[in-house]
């Protein structure tokens, strides 16, 4: 195919279809979006496609590569298992939020430049706030201004960097960066992705807002900002040490802060920080085979996180909580979604025939191999914990533990088989890995399934299965909060609220009465010169003027009815009229 | 559902279970003692150390639930409307 199409393209102009459909047809359309994406993704070759020169800068629309496509393809097919499980929503503007999050993800992926990127980072964060606001909650509206309000402090960030770096460069090309040439504008522009990804201490958007977001919205939301970050780091800056460490260490605080959440989907939001950290780590390493590593555990990664929330999101859907200390027991009633969390939860944790074992075991192996023993132990760590949170302190107080008063039943078939087709890939990628690493971008010259490592894996899992049992008292969610860095925003706002209402209002109110009293004895005596001198003078040279003026204000007033519709209609028009005019000119 | 009866039969024959799972813990042990190590794989002396990853588990997991809980009841946990 020489032709290539964007595949965001599907969801942009598919989702404005959305309103004007019914009933099954509705449906049909919702899945048939992604499933058009998926053809499209299958069918692309590598090479550059839709450049532009703008400005005298040229514009890239699709690089379409081998690491760009590992990304587009699990997004796609994330796509559509979000589709399906998002099937029953009733409201298009929910569908519409995740088709334009979705399909300014791809944009962002195949972006070759800082231009095209920032563009689609942005809508992502506009499009991505409404699938939390749809909850409609008061709690989701406010996470959901944090969220906003905090991703435009990261885009602000990638903004200065790219300014500075067209300064330095005068070019926006976005390609790999080298550690040593490093300077001011690459680190801002680093800053603003890791913002994205998630890196301490620019992470508390994610537990903060995720958990607030929609049962269907936050399956979108755990897909697809942090992973859409993951790979501009892989992009932009393999080799950083710095990401190397603070990956790390983002391994341990997610999973030390699932293991004390309450929330099922706190939890799993915690999580992702972890995993999110593996594929941080893996990039910063650097090495072909940890960057294949990062690529490979975000594939995976995608697809059981999107099962976790699934299932978490199913609990809360059918019970009205996802808050463990309110639930158990649920095994009984909702047996199939607990089938589908568990197979999610093994995969996460790096169970052997599940995905998490050959993705996750990349990067640690990498880690290895360069003989960065600490790197590795905190990283297995980390899995110990991932294990204990995510495996099986949720699934024993959720599904096991003691028998809460909420009965509950097996959400609605939809959800189900999104559940289930998440579950088989997630055990075929674990099975047959070479479907996943044929998809890579370095070749592959690793075997998950050697006697060390999964005599490795079983040691991990199987002791920390044992300590968990031994310990599961102690374990017993709370119905509390947990701080986190947001306090300082959260609580800041408030002291500024507060040094507003003191000190700067006091200022204002004083200005204004000096403005009051000198100021506007001053401007009357000014008005009432000028007045003259425009009645007498100007009215007397440009006769009549003011009178057509006049006139015409009159029809316009009536053109101003004061109704919003009016107003976007009569914007509609004049934006065809004005694209008409333009495109005539080509 | 016939996936219930199985769980509850596993809950009502605890002790079994649990002899089974200890034996199984045992096998995983002994899997890594009698683990053929080549050279190619373990240069560093974590892949030397006979079950390792088990010390390193154990040691692990209790101190993150310990040090977790820990700091929680310290200063981390607040209600839930703390921020209002």
């Amino acid at each position: 195919m020489d032709r290539w199409v964007h595949p965001a393209i599907f969801f942009f102009i598919g989702s404005l279809l959305l309103p004007f459909v019914k009933g099954k047809a509705k449906k049909l359309l919702i899945l048939f979006i992604p499933v058009l994406s998926i053809i499209d993704v299958a069918l692309m070759h590598a090479g550059t496609y839709g450049s532009y020169r703008f400005l005298n800068m040229s514009i890239v629309f699709g690089r379409v590569d081998r690491l760009s496509l590992v990304f587009a393809w699990v997004f796609v097919i994330m796509a559509f298992l979000g589709a399906l499980y998002a099937l029953h929503v009733k409201e298009d503007g929910h569908h519409v939020a995740g088709s334009f999050y979705i399909g300014s993800s791809l944009g962002a992926i195949f972006a070759g430049d800082y231009l095209t990127l920032f563009i689609f980072w942005e809508v992502m964060a506009f499009s991505s706030v409404f699938l939390v606001w749809y909850r409609k909650e008061r709690r989701s509206i406010e996470a959901g201004f944090r969220y906003l309000l905090v991703h435009v402090f990261g885009g602000l960030l990638f903004f200065t960097g790219m300014m500075l770096y067209y300064y330095k460069t005068g070019n926006l090309v976005f390609d790999r960066i080298f550690p040593d040439n490093a300077g001011i504008a690459e680190y801002f522009i680093l800053a603003g992705f890791s913002l994205n990804a998630a890196v301490l201490p620019l992470h508390a958007w994610l537990p903060d807002a995720y958990p607030e977001a929609t049962v269907e919205g936050a399956v979108f939301m755990c897909a697809f900002t942090t992973k859409t970050a993951v790979y501009v780091l892989a992009r932009g800056f393999p080799g950083f040490e710095v990401l190397a460490i603070l990956g790390t260490a983002m391994t341990v605080y997610g999973v030390f802060y699932a293991v004390i959440e309450n929330d099922m989907r706190r939890v799993l939001a915690y999580h992702i920080i972890s995993q999110v950290g593996y594929m941080v780590a893996g990039v910063g390493i650097g090495t072909e085979l940890a960057v294949n590593g990062a690529c490979a555990h975000a594939f995976a990664h995608i697809l059981y996180k999107a099962l976790l929330f699934m299932g978490a999101g199913a609990v809360l859907y059918m019970t009205g909580t996802a808050k463990m200390s309110k639930l158990g027991g649920l095994y009984k009633y909702m047996p199939l979604t607990m089938i589908f969390y568990v197979v999610g939860a093994i995969s996460i944790s790096g169970f052997p025939l599940f995905s998490g074992f050959v993705s996750k075991s990349m990067i640690v192996a990498s880690a290895h191999e360069k003989g960065r023993l600490m790197l590795m132990a905190w990283m297995n760590l980390a899995g110990i914990g991932t294990f204990l949170s995510v495996g099986l302190k949720v699934t024993y107080f959720t599904f096991f533990g003691k028998e809460a008063e909420i009965k509950a039943k097996e959400p609605p078939k939809n959800m189900l088989w999104a559940m289930g087709l998440t579950s088989a890939l997630c055990f075929i990628i674990g099975v047959y890995p070479k479907v996943l690493y044929d998809l890579l971008p370095f070749p592959v010259e690793y075997h998950p399934y050697s006697l060390p490592h999964l005599s490795e894996m079983l040691q991990i899992l199987s002791f920390t299965g044992l300590v968990f049992f031994l310990l599961v008292k102690k374990l017993q969610p709370e119905a509390k909060l947990n701080l986190d860095m947001d306090w300082f925003y959260r609580k800041g706002a408030w002291v500024f609220m507060k040094l507003d209402e003191r000190v700067i209002s006091v200022v204002d109110a004083f200005w204004g009465e000096l403005y009051r009293t000198v100021g506007l004895r001053v401007l009357f005596k000014n008005a009432s010169i000028s007045y003259g001198f425009d009645r007498k003078v100007i009215d007397g040279v440009v006769d009549g003027s003011a009178l057509t003026v006049r006139e015409a204000g009159s029809i316009v007033r009536k053109l101003q009815t004061g109704r919003i519709q009016a107003y976007i209609g009569l914007s509609i028009f004049l934006f065809f009229l004005i694209l008409w005019f333009v495109l005539r000119g080509m | 559902m016939d996936f219930v009866k199985y769980i509850d039969l596993l809950r009502k024959n605890m002790k079994t279970l649990k002899k089974v799972l200890i034996a199984y813990l045992v096998a995983v042990v002994i899997f890594d003692v009698v683990l053929p190590r080549d050279e190619a794989h373990a240069h560093y002396w974590i892949d030397k150390v006979f079950a390792f990853w088990t010390v390193f588990s154990i040691v692990g997991c209790f101190l993150l639930i310990k040090i977790g809980k820990g700091i929680a009841h310290l200063f981390l946990s607040k209600d839930e409307d703390y921020y209002g």
